[in-house]
Protein backbone atom coordinates (compact mmCIF):
# COMPACT_ATOMS: atom_id res chain seq x y z
CA UNK A 1 0.00 0.00 0.00
CA UNK A 2 2.73 2.74 1.21
CA UNK A 3 6.14 0.93 0.49
CA UNK A 4 9.59 3.61 1.99
CA UNK A 5 12.61 2.23 0.43
CA UNK A 6 15.61 3.04 1.56
CA UNK A 7 14.10 7.49 2.03
CA UNK A 8 16.70 9.66 2.59
CA UNK A 9 15.85 13.63 3.32
CA UNK A 10 18.78 16.11 3.87
CA UNK A 11 18.45 20.07 4.62
CA UNK A 12 21.76 21.50 4.13
CA UNK A 13 23.66 19.31 7.45
CA UNK A 14 20.61 18.20 8.81
CA UNK A 15 19.75 14.78 8.14
CA UNK A 16 15.84 15.25 8.70
CA UNK A 17 14.97 11.14 7.46
CA UNK A 18 18.02 8.70 7.53
CA UNK A 19 17.87 5.53 5.41
CA UNK A 20 13.95 4.66 5.84
CA UNK A 21 12.53 1.54 4.98
CA UNK A 22 9.30 0.05 6.00
CA UNK A 23 5.66 -0.85 4.68
CA UNK A 24 2.19 -0.24 5.09
CA UNK A 25 -0.24 -3.49 4.82
CA UNK A 26 -3.30 -2.71 3.32
CA UNK A 27 -6.93 -2.87 5.51
CA UNK A 28 -4.68 -2.07 8.27
CA UNK A 29 -4.57 1.26 10.71
CA UNK A 30 -0.83 2.00 11.33
CA UNK A 31 0.37 4.33 13.49
CA UNK A 32 3.24 5.82 13.02
CA UNK A 33 5.33 6.96 15.69
CA UNK A 34 8.05 9.27 17.22
CA UNK A 35 9.01 11.89 19.41
CA UNK A 36 8.58 15.37 17.55
CA UNK A 37 11.68 16.22 15.13
CA UNK A 38 11.84 12.61 14.40
CA UNK A 39 11.28 13.32 10.82
CA UNK A 40 7.55 11.79 10.74
CA UNK A 41 6.28 15.41 8.51
CA UNK A 42 9.15 14.91 5.87
CA UNK A 43 8.38 11.12 5.56
CA UNK A 44 4.82 11.76 5.05
CA UNK A 45 5.46 14.86 3.02
CA UNK A 46 8.11 12.40 0.87
CA UNK A 47 5.41 9.92 0.38
CA UNK A 48 2.88 12.68 -0.65
CA UNK A 49 4.89 13.65 -3.37
CA UNK A 50 5.60 17.06 -1.81
CA UNK A 51 9.45 16.61 -0.76
CA UNK A 52 12.01 15.63 -3.34
CA UNK A 53 14.12 12.68 -1.44
CA UNK A 54 17.42 13.06 -1.28
CA UNK A 55 17.48 9.15 -1.99
CA UNK A 56 15.65 6.53 -2.02
CA UNK A 57 12.18 6.02 -3.14
CA UNK A 58 8.39 5.85 -1.61
CA UNK A 59 5.50 4.32 -3.49
CA UNK A 60 1.36 4.69 -2.70
CA UNK A 61 -0.30 2.40 -4.24
CA UNK A 62 2.20 0.89 -6.89
CA UNK A 63 3.37 4.08 -8.00
CA UNK A 64 5.14 7.24 -7.29
CA UNK A 65 2.41 9.92 -6.15
CA UNK A 66 3.34 11.97 -8.66
CA UNK A 67 2.28 9.30 -11.40
CA UNK A 68 -1.34 8.71 -9.70
CA UNK A 69 -4.28 9.11 -11.80
CA UNK A 70 -6.95 11.58 -9.81
CA UNK A 71 -4.88 10.92 -6.32
CA UNK A 72 -7.53 12.30 -4.07
CA UNK A 73 -9.92 9.29 -5.06
CA UNK A 74 -7.05 6.67 -4.03
CA UNK A 75 -5.34 8.66 -1.18
CA UNK A 76 -6.42 11.19 1.14
CA UNK A 77 -4.16 13.07 3.64
CA UNK A 78 -4.43 15.22 6.47
CA UNK A 79 -0.93 16.92 7.19
CA UNK A 80 0.27 18.72 10.22
CA UNK A 81 0.70 22.36 8.11
CA UNK A 82 -2.81 22.05 6.40
CA UNK A 83 -3.29 25.20 6.27
CA UNK A 84 -6.56 27.22 4.35
CA UNK A 85 -7.12 30.72 2.81
CA UNK A 86 -8.77 32.54 5.84
CA UNK A 87 -11.26 34.31 3.60
CA UNK A 88 -12.44 31.56 1.99
CA UNK A 89 -15.35 29.81 3.91
CA UNK A 90 -14.26 25.80 4.68
CA UNK A 91 -17.71 24.66 1.98
CA UNK A 92 -15.89 26.92 -0.49
CA UNK A 93 -12.55 24.94 0.88
CA UNK A 94 -13.67 21.89 -0.34
CA UNK A 95 -15.07 22.88 -3.56
CA UNK A 96 -12.05 24.03 -4.74
CA UNK A 97 -10.65 20.86 -3.87
CA UNK A 98 -13.47 19.17 -5.54
CA UNK A 99 -13.18 21.11 -8.49
CA UNK A 100 -9.52 20.33 -9.29
CA UNK A 101 -9.70 16.98 -8.11
CA UNK A 102 -12.57 16.69 -10.71
CA UNK A 103 -14.97 14.97 -7.57
CA UNK A 104 -18.98 16.14 -8.02
CA UNK A 105 -19.62 18.84 -5.84
CA UNK A 106 -22.15 17.30 -4.17
CA UNK A 107 -19.57 15.30 -2.35
CA UNK A 108 -18.66 18.74 -0.87
CA UNK A 109 -21.91 18.39 1.42
CA UNK A 110 -21.96 14.93 2.18
CA UNK A 111 -18.04 15.19 3.45
CA UNK A 112 -19.05 17.95 5.86
CA UNK A 113 -21.74 16.10 7.15
CA UNK A 114 -19.50 13.13 8.16
CA UNK A 115 -17.54 15.93 9.91
CA UNK A 116 -20.09 17.72 11.68
CA UNK A 117 -19.42 20.76 10.17
CA UNK A 118 -22.73 21.67 8.20
CA UNK A 119 -23.02 24.86 10.44
CA UNK A 120 -19.58 25.99 10.28
CA UNK A 121 -19.10 25.41 6.85
CA UNK A 122 -20.73 28.51 5.75
CA UNK A 123 -18.39 30.95 8.07
CA UNK A 124 -14.90 31.98 6.78
CA UNK A 125 -12.47 29.92 7.98
CA UNK A 126 -10.74 32.47 9.77
CA UNK A 127 -12.99 32.60 13.15
CA UNK A 128 -12.57 28.40 12.53
CA UNK A 129 -10.93 26.91 16.11
CA UNK A 130 -8.15 24.35 16.06
CA UNK A 131 -10.29 21.25 15.92
CA UNK A 132 -12.97 22.99 13.47
CA UNK A 133 -9.66 23.17 11.36
CA UNK A 134 -8.97 19.86 12.01
CA UNK A 135 -12.40 18.69 10.75
CA UNK A 136 -12.03 20.43 7.76
CA UNK A 137 -8.76 18.72 6.86
CA UNK A 138 -10.51 15.31 7.53
CA UNK A 139 -13.40 16.31 5.24
CA UNK A 140 -11.04 17.84 2.55
CA UNK A 141 -9.21 14.05 3.01
CA UNK A 142 -12.42 12.12 2.66
CA UNK A 143 -13.67 13.99 -0.48
CA UNK A 144 -12.83 11.34 -3.01
CA UNK A 145 -13.48 8.12 -1.00
CA UNK A 146 -10.13 7.12 -1.37
CA UNK A 147 -9.21 4.18 0.03
CA UNK A 148 -5.91 5.22 1.85
CA UNK A 149 -5.39 7.97 4.21
CA UNK A 150 -2.69 9.42 5.64
CA UNK A 151 -3.02 11.39 8.47
CA UNK A 152 -0.15 13.47 10.33
CA UNK A 153 -1.07 14.19 13.82
CA UNK A 154 -4.77 14.35 13.04
CA UNK A 155 -5.57 14.69 16.88
CA UNK A 156 -3.58 17.61 17.69
CA UNK A 157 -6.25 20.28 18.70
CA UNK A 158 -8.88 18.18 19.34
CA UNK A 159 -10.87 18.48 22.63
CA UNK A 160 -11.71 15.12 24.69
CA UNK A 161 -15.04 14.77 22.66
CA UNK A 162 -13.08 15.52 19.66
CA UNK A 163 -10.41 12.62 20.09
CA UNK A 164 -13.39 10.24 20.62
CA UNK A 165 -14.91 11.43 17.72
CA UNK A 166 -11.89 10.93 15.56
CA UNK A 167 -11.29 7.22 16.59
CA UNK A 168 -15.01 6.23 16.00
CA UNK A 169 -14.58 7.85 12.52
CA UNK A 170 -11.19 6.14 11.66
CA UNK A 171 -13.11 2.52 13.25
CA UNK A 172 -15.77 3.11 11.08
CA UNK A 173 -13.29 3.43 7.92
CA UNK A 174 -11.23 0.81 9.21
CA UNK A 175 -14.51 -1.71 9.23
CA UNK A 176 -14.82 -0.10 5.50
CA UNK A 177 -11.70 -2.41 4.75
CA UNK A 178 -10.01 1.45 4.22
CA UNK A 179 -5.97 1.59 4.88
CA UNK A 180 -5.18 4.20 7.05
CA UNK A 181 -1.64 5.03 8.22
CA UNK A 182 -1.53 7.75 11.18
CA UNK A 183 1.05 9.65 12.72
CA UNK A 184 1.65 11.04 16.51
CA UNK A 185 3.94 11.56 18.90
CA UNK A 186 1.71 10.35 21.75
CA UNK A 187 1.39 6.24 21.77
CA UNK A 188 -1.67 6.74 23.80
CA UNK A 189 -3.63 8.38 21.15
CA UNK A 190 -2.81 5.57 18.60
CA UNK A 191 -2.26 2.56 20.40
CA UNK A 192 -5.87 2.05 21.17
CA UNK A 193 -6.71 1.67 17.24
CA UNK A 194 -3.74 1.31 15.29
CA UNK A 195 -3.27 -2.63 14.34
CA UNK A 196 0.33 -1.88 13.85
CA UNK A 197 3.19 0.76 14.75
CA UNK A 198 6.15 2.05 12.73
CA UNK A 199 8.02 4.00 15.15
CA UNK A 200 11.15 6.32 14.13
CA UNK A 201 13.73 8.27 16.13
CA UNK A 202 16.11 10.79 14.70
CA UNK A 203 15.09 10.47 10.85
CA UNK A 204 16.22 6.57 11.75
CA UNK A 205 13.56 3.18 11.75
CA UNK A 206 13.53 1.41 15.00
CA UNK A 207 10.80 -0.99 15.63
CA UNK A 208 7.71 -1.82 13.46
CA UNK A 209 5.40 -4.52 15.05
CA UNK A 210 2.18 -5.27 16.15
CA UNK A 211 0.60 -2.65 18.69
CA UNK A 212 -0.11 -5.93 21.15
CA UNK A 213 3.53 -6.45 21.37
CA UNK A 214 4.61 -2.87 21.81
CA UNK A 215 2.37 -2.23 24.76
CA UNK A 216 4.00 -5.22 26.38
CA UNK A 217 7.60 -4.19 25.37
CA UNK A 218 6.34 -0.94 26.70
CA UNK A 219 4.64 -2.08 29.77
CA UNK A 220 6.86 -0.89 32.72
CA UNK A 221 6.46 -2.14 36.76
CA UNK A 222 3.64 -3.59 38.31
CA UNK A 223 1.64 -0.77 41.06
CA UNK A 224 -0.06 -3.26 43.80
CA UNK A 225 -1.70 -1.31 46.73
CA UNK A 226 -2.24 -3.58 50.12
CA UNK A 227 -2.91 -2.96 53.54
CA UNK A 228 -0.98 -6.08 54.32
CA UNK A 229 1.89 -4.87 52.66
CA UNK A 230 5.10 -5.91 54.30
CA UNK A 231 3.92 -9.93 54.19
CA UNK A 232 3.46 -8.94 50.44
CA UNK A 233 6.77 -7.94 50.15
CA UNK A 234 8.43 -10.29 51.51
CA UNK A 235 6.41 -12.72 49.12
CA UNK A 236 7.02 -11.21 45.81
CA UNK A 237 10.81 -10.66 46.77
CA UNK A 238 10.65 -14.58 47.71
CA UNK A 239 9.54 -15.21 43.54
CA UNK A 240 12.70 -13.11 42.51
CA UNK A 241 11.12 -9.64 41.82
CA UNK A 242 12.27 -6.26 42.51
CA UNK A 243 10.57 -4.71 44.64
CA UNK A 244 10.27 -1.09 45.90
CA UNK A 245 7.55 1.31 47.91
CA UNK A 246 6.38 3.78 45.71
CA UNK A 247 4.45 5.89 48.12
CA UNK A 248 2.71 5.31 51.71
CA UNK A 249 0.99 1.74 51.40
CA UNK A 250 2.09 1.06 47.43
CA UNK A 251 4.60 -1.08 46.11
CA UNK A 252 6.03 -0.41 42.90
CA UNK A 253 6.99 -4.16 41.58
CA UNK A 254 9.61 -4.28 38.92
CA UNK A 255 10.08 -7.63 36.58
CA UNK A 256 6.68 -8.66 37.01
CA UNK A 257 3.60 -8.71 35.26
CA UNK A 258 -0.43 -8.06 36.95
CA UNK A 259 -1.31 -11.52 36.27
CA UNK A 260 1.80 -13.06 38.35
CA UNK A 261 1.66 -10.48 41.44
CA UNK A 262 -2.50 -11.25 41.24
CA UNK A 263 -2.00 -14.56 41.45
CA UNK A 264 0.57 -14.88 43.94
CA UNK A 265 -0.97 -12.66 46.16
CA UNK A 266 -4.82 -15.06 45.77
CA UNK A 267 -2.67 -17.94 46.61
CA UNK A 268 -1.36 -16.67 49.93
CA UNK A 269 -4.79 -15.13 50.92
CA UNK A 270 -3.47 -11.18 50.59
CA UNK A 271 -6.01 -8.94 50.02
CA UNK A 272 -4.92 -6.14 47.24
CA UNK A 273 -6.78 -3.45 46.88
CA UNK A 274 -4.94 -1.71 44.04
CA UNK A 275 -3.31 -3.86 41.23
CA UNK A 276 -2.29 -2.27 37.68
CA UNK A 277 0.44 -2.23 34.88
CA UNK A 278 1.89 1.23 35.24
CA UNK A 279 2.46 1.96 31.44
CA UNK A 280 5.78 3.19 30.35
CA UNK A 281 5.63 6.19 27.77
CA UNK A 282 6.30 6.18 24.58
CA UNK A 283 9.87 7.62 25.65
CA UNK A 284 10.22 5.24 27.98
CA UNK A 285 9.70 2.73 25.22
CA UNK A 286 11.94 4.82 22.92
CA UNK A 287 15.19 4.38 25.34
CA UNK A 288 14.48 0.63 25.69
CA UNK A 289 14.44 0.21 22.12
CA UNK A 290 16.76 2.66 21.47
CA UNK A 291 19.25 0.93 23.97
CA UNK A 292 20.56 -1.75 22.09
CA UNK A 293 21.66 0.75 19.28
CA UNK A 294 23.41 3.11 21.18
CA UNK A 295 25.35 0.59 22.86
CA UNK A 296 26.34 -1.54 19.84
CA UNK B 1 -9.26 23.27 -18.24
CA UNK B 2 -10.79 21.54 -14.93
CA UNK B 3 -7.58 23.36 -13.13
CA UNK B 4 -8.37 26.85 -15.46
CA UNK B 5 -12.02 26.49 -13.45
CA UNK B 6 -10.03 25.42 -10.17
CA UNK B 7 -7.94 28.67 -10.11
CA UNK B 8 -10.63 30.66 -11.11
CA UNK B 9 -12.68 29.56 -8.30
CA UNK B 10 -9.82 30.18 -5.88
CA UNK B 11 -10.13 33.55 -7.47
CA UNK B 12 -13.47 33.92 -6.99
CA UNK B 13 -13.72 32.38 -3.60
CA UNK B 14 -11.55 34.38 -1.98
CA UNK B 15 -12.14 37.76 -3.98
CA UNK B 16 -10.98 40.43 -1.57
CA UNK B 17 -7.34 41.36 -2.83
CA UNK B 18 -8.05 40.96 -6.19
CA UNK B 19 -10.70 42.67 -5.97
CA UNK B 20 -9.34 45.96 -4.57
CA UNK B 21 -6.69 45.74 -7.52
CA UNK B 22 -9.59 45.59 -10.45
CA UNK B 23 -11.22 48.54 -8.78
CA UNK B 24 -8.08 50.29 -8.05
CA UNK B 25 -7.40 50.08 -12.47
CA UNK B 26 -10.43 51.04 -13.05
CA UNK B 27 -10.70 54.12 -11.09
CA UNK B 28 -7.49 55.44 -12.49
CA UNK B 29 -8.42 54.26 -16.19
CA UNK B 30 -11.79 56.28 -15.46
CA UNK B 31 -10.28 59.40 -13.71
CA UNK B 32 -7.16 59.39 -16.06
CA UNK B 33 -9.59 59.17 -18.91
CA UNK B 34 -11.88 62.21 -17.94
CA UNK B 35 -8.86 64.61 -17.36
CA UNK B 36 -7.57 63.32 -20.93
CA UNK B 37 -10.51 63.62 -22.92
CA UNK B 38 -11.45 67.37 -21.02
CA UNK B 39 -7.91 68.66 -22.06
CA UNK B 40 -8.36 67.26 -25.34
CA UNK B 41 -8.83 70.65 -27.08
CA UNK B 42 -5.90 71.82 -25.60
CA UNK B 43 -3.48 69.68 -27.39
CA UNK B 44 -2.15 71.06 -30.11
CA UNK B 45 -3.22 68.51 -32.79
CA UNK B 46 -6.50 68.21 -30.90
CA UNK B 47 -8.98 65.50 -31.22
CA UNK B 48 -7.16 63.26 -33.34
CA UNK B 49 -3.97 62.98 -30.67
CA UNK B 50 -6.78 62.87 -27.95
CA UNK B 51 -8.27 59.91 -28.21
CA UNK B 52 -4.85 57.94 -29.04
CA UNK B 53 -4.16 59.73 -25.28
CA UNK B 54 -7.21 58.62 -24.01
CA UNK B 55 -6.60 54.69 -24.61
CA UNK B 56 -3.04 55.00 -23.77
CA UNK B 57 -4.34 55.63 -20.24
CA UNK B 58 -4.50 51.62 -20.63
CA UNK B 59 -1.14 51.43 -20.14
CA UNK B 60 -0.53 51.52 -16.92
CA UNK B 61 -2.77 48.10 -16.29
CA UNK B 62 0.38 46.00 -16.41
CA UNK B 63 1.13 47.40 -13.53
CA UNK B 64 -1.85 45.66 -11.89
CA UNK B 65 -1.90 42.62 -13.78
CA UNK B 66 1.72 42.20 -12.89
CA UNK B 67 0.47 42.46 -9.25
CA UNK B 68 -2.78 40.29 -9.99
CA UNK B 69 -0.34 37.29 -11.79
CA UNK B 70 2.02 37.54 -8.70
CA UNK B 71 -0.58 36.90 -6.30
CA UNK B 72 -2.41 34.39 -8.01
CA UNK B 73 0.60 32.28 -7.66
CA UNK B 74 1.78 33.65 -4.22
CA UNK B 75 -1.13 33.42 -1.54
CA UNK B 76 -0.95 30.12 -2.34
CA UNK B 77 2.36 29.82 -0.79
CA UNK B 78 1.32 32.82 1.65
CA UNK B 79 -1.37 30.91 3.16
CA UNK B 80 -0.08 27.47 2.79
CA UNK B 81 -2.66 25.78 0.65
CA UNK B 82 -0.55 25.10 -2.44
CA UNK B 83 -0.29 21.74 -0.41
CA UNK B 84 -3.90 20.82 -0.82
CA UNK B 85 -3.38 22.73 -4.33
CA UNK B 86 0.09 19.84 -4.96
CA UNK B 87 -1.86 16.95 -3.47
CA UNK B 88 -4.97 17.14 -5.48
CA UNK B 89 -2.64 18.00 -8.60
CA UNK B 90 0.92 16.19 -8.19
CA UNK B 91 1.86 17.46 -11.60
CA UNK B 92 2.92 20.95 -10.83
CA UNK B 93 3.34 22.11 -14.13
CA UNK B 94 -0.54 21.86 -14.94
CA UNK B 95 -0.98 23.87 -11.47
CA UNK B 96 1.22 26.41 -13.17
CA UNK B 97 0.48 26.14 -16.19
CA UNK B 98 -3.07 26.62 -15.24
CA UNK B 99 -2.15 29.77 -13.06
CA UNK B 100 0.28 31.26 -15.67
CA UNK B 101 -3.18 30.90 -18.50
CA UNK B 102 -5.29 32.40 -15.71
CA UNK B 103 -3.14 35.27 -15.31
CA UNK B 104 -3.29 35.71 -18.91
CA UNK B 105 -6.94 35.77 -19.48
CA UNK B 106 -7.66 37.67 -16.52
CA UNK B 107 -4.54 40.28 -17.64
CA UNK B 108 -6.20 40.71 -20.77
CA UNK B 109 -10.21 41.06 -19.40
CA UNK B 110 -9.12 43.50 -17.14
CA UNK B 111 -7.17 45.51 -19.51
CA UNK B 112 -10.37 45.04 -21.65
CA UNK B 113 -12.81 46.24 -18.56
CA UNK B 114 -10.20 49.53 -18.68
CA UNK B 115 -10.21 50.19 -22.13
CA UNK B 116 -14.27 50.18 -22.16
CA UNK B 117 -14.18 52.00 -19.33
CA UNK B 118 -12.20 54.49 -20.48
CA UNK B 119 -13.88 54.86 -23.95
CA UNK B 120 -17.18 55.53 -22.02
CA UNK B 121 -15.85 58.04 -19.53
CA UNK B 122 -14.36 60.13 -22.51
CA UNK B 123 -17.47 60.14 -24.69
CA UNK B 124 -18.57 62.95 -22.77
CA UNK B 125 -16.46 65.15 -23.92
CA UNK B 126 -15.04 63.66 -27.37
CA UNK B 127 -16.80 62.08 -30.37
CA UNK B 128 -15.16 58.66 -30.36
CA UNK B 129 -14.26 58.01 -33.45
CA UNK B 130 -12.20 54.92 -33.95
CA UNK B 131 -9.67 54.63 -36.75
CA UNK B 132 -7.51 51.59 -37.33
CA UNK B 133 -4.23 53.03 -35.50
CA UNK B 134 -6.50 53.44 -32.68
CA UNK B 135 -7.57 49.60 -32.32
CA UNK B 136 -4.05 48.61 -33.04
CA UNK B 137 -2.60 50.52 -29.95
CA UNK B 138 -5.69 48.95 -27.50
CA UNK B 139 -4.70 45.66 -28.83
CA UNK B 140 -0.78 46.33 -28.06
CA UNK B 141 -2.11 47.50 -24.85
CA UNK B 142 -4.28 44.80 -24.12
CA UNK B 143 -1.89 42.56 -25.05
CA UNK B 144 1.03 43.77 -22.86
CA UNK B 145 -1.24 43.62 -19.79
CA UNK B 146 -1.94 39.92 -20.51
CA UNK B 147 1.91 39.36 -20.82
CA UNK B 148 2.75 41.17 -18.15
CA UNK B 149 0.03 39.00 -16.42
CA UNK B 150 1.75 35.50 -16.85
CA UNK B 151 5.25 37.57 -15.82
CA UNK B 152 4.16 38.16 -12.33
CA UNK B 153 2.28 34.82 -12.41
CA UNK B 154 6.11 33.27 -13.57
CA UNK B 155 7.86 35.80 -10.77
CA UNK B 156 5.62 34.71 -7.95
CA UNK B 157 6.36 30.71 -8.50
CA UNK B 158 10.03 31.76 -8.78
CA UNK B 159 10.14 33.55 -5.64
CA UNK B 160 7.05 32.30 -3.85
CA UNK B 161 7.14 34.94 -1.51
CA UNK B 162 4.48 37.79 -1.85
CA UNK B 163 6.39 40.71 -0.70
CA UNK B 164 9.39 39.33 -2.08
CA UNK B 165 7.65 39.15 -5.57
CA UNK B 166 6.18 42.68 -5.81
CA UNK B 167 8.75 44.58 -3.91
CA UNK B 168 11.35 43.31 -6.43
CA UNK B 169 9.35 43.60 -9.21
CA UNK B 170 8.86 47.35 -8.40
CA UNK B 171 12.22 48.32 -7.60
CA UNK B 172 13.57 46.70 -10.87
CA UNK B 173 10.81 49.28 -12.49
CA UNK B 174 10.66 51.46 -10.74
CA UNK B 175 13.95 52.60 -9.77
CA UNK B 176 16.48 49.76 -10.62
CA UNK B 177 16.03 50.17 -14.74
CA UNK B 178 15.46 53.65 -15.13
CA UNK B 179 18.67 54.13 -13.07
CA UNK B 180 20.50 51.47 -15.16
CA UNK B 181 18.94 52.35 -18.15
CA UNK B 182 20.98 56.21 -17.69
CA UNK B 183 24.20 54.91 -16.53
CA UNK B 184 24.38 52.15 -19.19
CA UNK B 185 22.88 55.25 -21.49
CA UNK B 186 25.47 57.52 -20.77
CA UNK B 187 28.44 55.79 -21.48
CA UNK B 188 27.66 53.75 -24.72
CA UNK B 189 25.57 54.61 -27.68
CA UNK B 190 24.58 51.19 -28.27
CA UNK B 191 21.09 50.63 -27.40
CA UNK B 192 20.94 47.56 -24.81
CA UNK B 193 18.95 49.24 -22.50
CA UNK B 194 15.90 49.41 -25.16
CA UNK B 195 15.84 45.62 -24.60
CA UNK B 196 15.20 45.80 -20.85
CA UNK B 197 11.99 44.45 -19.89
CA UNK B 198 10.35 47.77 -18.76
CA UNK B 199 11.82 49.80 -21.81
CA UNK B 200 9.88 46.90 -24.45
CA UNK B 201 6.83 47.43 -22.45
CA UNK B 202 6.87 51.32 -23.16
CA UNK B 203 7.78 50.69 -27.17
CA UNK B 204 4.99 48.47 -27.30
CA UNK B 205 2.86 50.59 -25.41
CA UNK B 206 4.01 53.74 -27.90
CA UNK B 207 1.31 55.98 -29.02
CA UNK B 208 2.84 56.53 -31.82
CA UNK B 209 1.17 54.13 -34.38
CA UNK B 210 -1.76 55.99 -33.48
CA UNK B 211 -1.11 59.22 -34.05
CA UNK B 212 1.12 59.40 -36.95
CA UNK B 213 -1.95 59.65 -39.51
CA UNK B 214 -2.89 63.24 -38.22
CA UNK B 215 -4.01 65.90 -40.96
CA UNK B 216 -1.74 68.08 -39.00
CA UNK B 217 1.71 66.18 -39.81
CA UNK B 218 3.63 63.46 -38.23
CA UNK B 219 3.92 63.27 -34.72
CA UNK B 220 7.45 62.08 -33.96
CA UNK B 221 7.80 60.30 -30.53
CA UNK B 222 10.81 58.92 -28.84
CA UNK B 223 13.45 57.19 -31.00
CA UNK B 224 12.96 53.24 -30.61
CA UNK B 225 15.81 51.06 -31.73
CA UNK B 226 13.18 48.65 -33.07
CA UNK B 227 9.64 48.23 -34.18
CA UNK B 228 6.52 47.01 -32.10
CA UNK B 229 6.67 43.53 -33.75
CA UNK B 230 10.43 42.76 -31.92
CA UNK B 231 8.49 45.10 -29.08
CA UNK B 232 5.87 42.55 -28.88
CA UNK B 233 8.69 39.81 -29.33
CA UNK B 234 10.82 40.68 -26.58
CA UNK B 235 7.38 41.40 -24.11
CA UNK B 236 6.45 37.41 -24.75
CA UNK B 237 10.23 36.56 -24.61
CA UNK B 238 10.12 37.77 -20.79
CA UNK B 239 6.76 36.64 -20.08
CA UNK B 240 7.80 33.30 -21.26
CA UNK B 241 10.97 33.38 -19.66
CA UNK B 242 9.71 34.15 -16.19
CA UNK B 243 7.38 31.61 -16.61
CA UNK B 244 9.93 28.84 -17.20
CA UNK B 245 12.42 29.85 -14.49
CA UNK B 246 8.91 30.12 -12.30
CA UNK B 247 8.03 26.07 -13.14
CA UNK B 248 11.41 24.70 -12.49
CA UNK B 249 11.29 26.83 -9.39
CA UNK B 250 7.79 25.10 -8.75
CA UNK B 251 9.32 21.89 -9.66
CA UNK B 252 12.60 21.67 -8.14
CA UNK B 253 11.43 22.99 -4.75
CA UNK B 254 9.94 21.46 -1.65
CA UNK B 255 6.55 22.19 -0.34
CA UNK B 256 7.22 23.77 2.66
Amino acid sequence: MIEVDHLTKRYGKTVAVDDLSFNVTPGRITGFLGPNGAGKTTTLKAILGLVHPTSGTTRVLGNAYRDLDDPLRRVGAVLETSRYHPGRSGRNHLRVVAAQAGIQQGRVEEVLELVAMKQPGRRRVRGYSMGMRQRLGLATALLGDPELLVLDEPANGLDPAGIRWLRDLLRSLARRERTILISSHVLAEVEQIADEVVIIHRGRFVAQSTTRELAQRAAGAVRVRSPDLNRLRELLTANGMRVAEAEDGVLSVGEATAERVGELAAANGIVLHELMTERATLEEAFLELTAGETTE
Amino acid sequence: MRLLYAELLKVRTAPRTSLGLVLGLLLLAGFGSATTAYDADSTPFGREVALGDVISVVSIAPVFTLILGILVVTWEYRHGTITQTFLATPRRERVIGAKDALSFVYGGVLAVAALVLTLIVASFWISLDLERGHWELAGRLVFAAAAWGVLGAGLGALLQSQVGAIVTSFVWFLVAEPLLSATIDSLTDARITDYFPGNALERLQDTAGAVEVGPEGVVTGPDYAFGLWPAALLVVGYAALFAVLGLVSALKRDVP
